[in-house]
């Protein structure tokens, strides 16, 4: 796909409006020439009728109409053909092929996930004037807990401020500590850099031993950079250990606070929204492809009451959020009516493969697909992923 | 380019030795991740279409009275030059044309001004796709987000928002809303049982509606029509018909003839056929038909764009476990109001397994190949060996509580 014949194609268009317009200009100045001579004629001589007659017969020749249609002819032409690049550079020219018309979204439900968007993005005013818009009168109920994380968030950002977020982090140490999040960590790091800077290193070491002496298993490493760097208290910028004034540390420490905060809200670190938004960025051109192969073909596809999308789409590896177990020899995916069973081979069929292939309990063995292992039906486990 | 004194003697081995590789100007990018974007980037043809198609009219509209004045000034020429005017009159007539070919010229420019804006807007969009890089996909990707959301607003009709999302996120150039505006003015008529401003609609695309053969004004007229008869005007309905009825006579009939006989029914008629004409439902049939019309004009599509990329993305994601409990938060299918609108939808179909641990939430590839315990639980091997490590050998099943030995595990093959 070239942007680059798309943009070719609109500047002809462009340049073909702008030829018209000075020719119009053009023709018009010419119009009102002939008719300023013909008026300073007129005032002149006596008899009208053959100036007139001129000014009509000028008026003719230049056939001023014809002239711009024949702008406008070229023009037009630049215009039609601006679709058909378009459609030539694979642009689809109608995503809703694919959708089920018979699934309706809930307007409320969907409302709710918008706001919660905005809420979470920090837009607080524009989800507020979306509510009030929607005419909904329930309040989203995570409003009030994503004010308070970007109020932490802005003080952070904005002033350079740790109390806040150093409060919230150790009233939930507990949780962090569980998520195996080093948060409080690089909280309190920054919160080190801060008091060996401007106050006294022996100061930086008293906050050192009350509040990092936690992490020691976990973050050795770290306390070992920090208190080294002691050593160059004043010259930080100079010394091995500059990348720790680095305003990087502050993105991080940010980024690792939202995540956290939204984790505890039972949120996902990644705006749901935006996740299942990219999911179906990477889905839509698999299904209109398939939707465009039955309609050349001329199969029907009763599209709008399958259970299962008869087309397989891969998404990228961020949106494997669960196990998927496809049986290798009926390619089905298992479930709780079939699920996996794993032969004393260590291979692993569904379910109803093996009771097909011991032909429902008529047979006590059969032979593994993969490996030639006889396979006793009883001794099959079920597996939970 | 660099040449190395040491290995080059003399002045041949430098002409025979070849150039080395000039870098890439960009660093050597997954493919996927390319043609990934570029997928996505094929999906936007309606960011592209609607401001040209906004364009095209404001330039056919333009050239049209163009053409109007223009040839009226001509012929105006042409009939003071044909029959005998009085000297004064020609005078004044001319006078009068000139100052109205002035005025043209200010129209003109006018014009092109307005065409020039639009014009720029459609540049605009086209360079937001060129501008589309994978270093800054997350922050394209997050515009599109805003910009599908600013979609949602302004076919809801919730222009306020709409505006504040648009002017705080810097998408002005990106979105419709002045179009969106102009379809809002016809639809609130038309809720307002008011079809003047949708005729007027309609004559000002008219070649476009001819050329898709819509019905669009004929169900229009016929509702006007209906109306009349309704206030019992039955006089202004029938002339009313020989006015604007019958030029649509000869294609369609049959609808014509099943309307006209309303004539000889009351408003209130118990009659079944005739009673469905007269409901107030029409008008919502009709607001239908325009926004059809308006959308397949302009080259969008009739669903929201949320609604869309949702409804493709939810349904790729739901596999038949997505509404048990356990599963990671990262999943949107974990959120009560996601479930809620993927419940309908079919689930995704994968042909190969990809299995996800749950302790570590890995992928379990060949690298990490997964591991069963006696009790039928698959975990990781990875995560099983920390947990080994970290408990002298002893293995305790996160979802069951069973506790073994790392002896005890079996390792399990899956293509």
């Amino acid at each position: 796909m070239e942007l680059k014949s798309i943009k070719d194609a609109f500047d002809r268009v462009a340049n073909k409006q702008k030829l018209s317009y000075t020719k119009t200009q053009e023709i018009i100045q010419m119009l009102s020439q002939e008719l300023d001579k013909a008026l300073i004629l007129l005032q002149e001589q006596f008899d009208q009728r053959p100036i007139l007659a001129s000014l009509k017969k000028t008026l003719q020749e230049n056939s001023p109409l014809t002239q711009i249609e024949v702008r406008e002819k070229e023009l037009n032409m630049a215009l039609t053909k601006y679709p058909k690049v378009l459609e030539k550079q694979q642009l689809n020219s109608d995503i809703s092929k694919a959708y089920r018309h018979n699934v309706e979204f809930d307007t409320h439900v969907v409302n709710q996930i918008i706001a919660n968007f905005f809420y979470r993005q920090g837009m607080f005013d524009v989800g507020d004037c979306f509510l009030a818009e929607t005419g909904d009168e329930s309040e989203c109920s995570t409003r009030r807990s994503f004010v308070e994380m970007h109020q932490i968030v802005e003080a952070m950002e904005m002033r350079r401020e740790l109390g806040p977020a150093l409060n919230w982090a150790t009233s939930n140490s507990e949780k962090l500590r569980q998520a195996r999040s080093d948060l409080e960590m690089k909280l309190h790091s920054l919160r080190f850099l801060e008091i060996a800077r401007d106050q006294t290193s022996q100061e930086a070491i008293n906050y050192a031993r009350k509040h990092m002496a936690g992490f020691a298993d976990s973050s050795l490493y770290e306390i070992q950079k920090l208190i080294c760097s002691l050593l160059w208290s004043r010259n930080l910028e100079h010394s091995p250990y500059s990348d720790l004034l680095a305003p990087s540390r502050w993105n991080d420490a940010v980024r690792e606070l939202t995540r956290q905060y939204c984790n505890l809200l039972d949120e996902s670190s990644e705006s749901a929204l935006s996740t299942t938004l990219a999911a179906g960025t990477q889905a839509l051109p698999v299904l209109l492809k398939y939707m465009n192969v039955m309609v050349a073909a001329n199969k029907k596809l009763d599209w709008q009451s399958v259970e299962q999308l008869p087309v397989a789409v891969e998404l990228s590896e961020e949106f494997q959020f669960r196990s998927v177990f496809v049986c290798p020899v009926s390619k089905e995916q298992a479930s709780d009516e079939n699920p996996p069973m794993m032969m004393s081979c260590g291979h692993v069929l569904c379910k109803q493969t093996i009771n097909k292939m011991s032909k429902n309990g008529a047979r006590s063995s059969f032979k593994c697909p993969y490996c030639p292992t006889d396979v006793d039906i009883s001794k099959c486990r079920q597996l939970h992923f | 380019m660099e040449i190395d004194p040491v290995t080059n003697g003399n002045t041949d081995a430098v002409m025979t030795e070849p150039t080395p590789a000039i870098s890439p100007s960009r660093p050597l990018v997954p493919s996927s991740r390319l043609s990934q974007l570029t997928e996505s980037i094929k999906l936007e043809h309606q960011l592209l279409r609607v401001p040209f198609e906004h364009y095209k009219k404001t330039i056919r509209a333009n050239h049209r009275s163009l053409e109007r004045e223009v040839s009226s000034v001509v012929s105006s020429v042409g009939d003071l030059a044909d029959n005998d005017w009085s000297k004064d009159v020609a005078v004044s007539r001319l006078t009068s044309l000139v100052s109205r070919l002035q005025g043209l010229k200010r129209k003109l420019e006018e014009g092109s001004n307005v065409e020039n804006l639009q014009a720029q807007r459609c540049r605009a969009r086209i360079d937001h796709l060129d501008s589309a890089d994978v270093e800054n996909i997350t922050e394209w990707n997050n515009t599109k987000l805003k910009r599908i959301l600013v979609d949602y607003m302004l076919r809801m009709s919730y222009f306020e928002t709409a505006s504040k999302l648009s002017e705080s996120s810097n998408i002005l150039d990106l979105v419709d809303i002045d179009i969106f505006r102009e379809a809002k003015k016809v639809i609130d008529a038309l809720k307002r049982r008011e079809v003047a401003s949708a005729l007027a609609w309609c004559a000002d695309n008219k070649t476009r509606l001819k050329k898709s053969k819509s019905k669009l004004e004929f169900q229009l007229r016929l509702q006007e029509f209906i109306e009349l008869v309704r206030a019992d005007s039955y006089k202004q309905a029938i002339l009313y018909a020989r006015k604007h009825l019958t030029p649509w006579g000869a294609t369609h009939m049959n609808e014509l003839q099943h309307v006209l006989a309303t004539l000889a029914f009351k408003s209130t008629t118990e009659c079944a056929k005739y009673k469905a004409l007269f409901e107030l439902q029409q008008w919502d049939v009709l607001v239908h038909q325009f926004k059809q019309e308006f959308c397949k004009l302009y080259g969008m599509t009739m669903e929201p764009l949320l609604n869309i990329y949702l409804q493709a993305g939810l349904t790729a994601l739901k596999t038949p476990y997505s509404f048990e409990e356990g599963c990671t938060k990262e999943d949107p299918l974990s959120q009560e109001s996601f479930r809620k609108l993927a419940l309908p939808l079919p689930y995704s179909k994968q042909e190969h397994s990809k299995l996800v641990c749950y302790i570590s939430k890995e992928l379990m590839d060949t690298e990490n190949p997964p591991q069963v315990l006696p009790n039928g639980y698959v975990y990781s091997t990875k995560a099983l060996k920390e947990m080994a490590d970290r408990n002298k050998g002893e293995i305790k099943c996160p979802r069951t509580g069973f506790v073994c030995n790392h002896t005890d595990l079996i390792k399990a093959y899956i293509s």
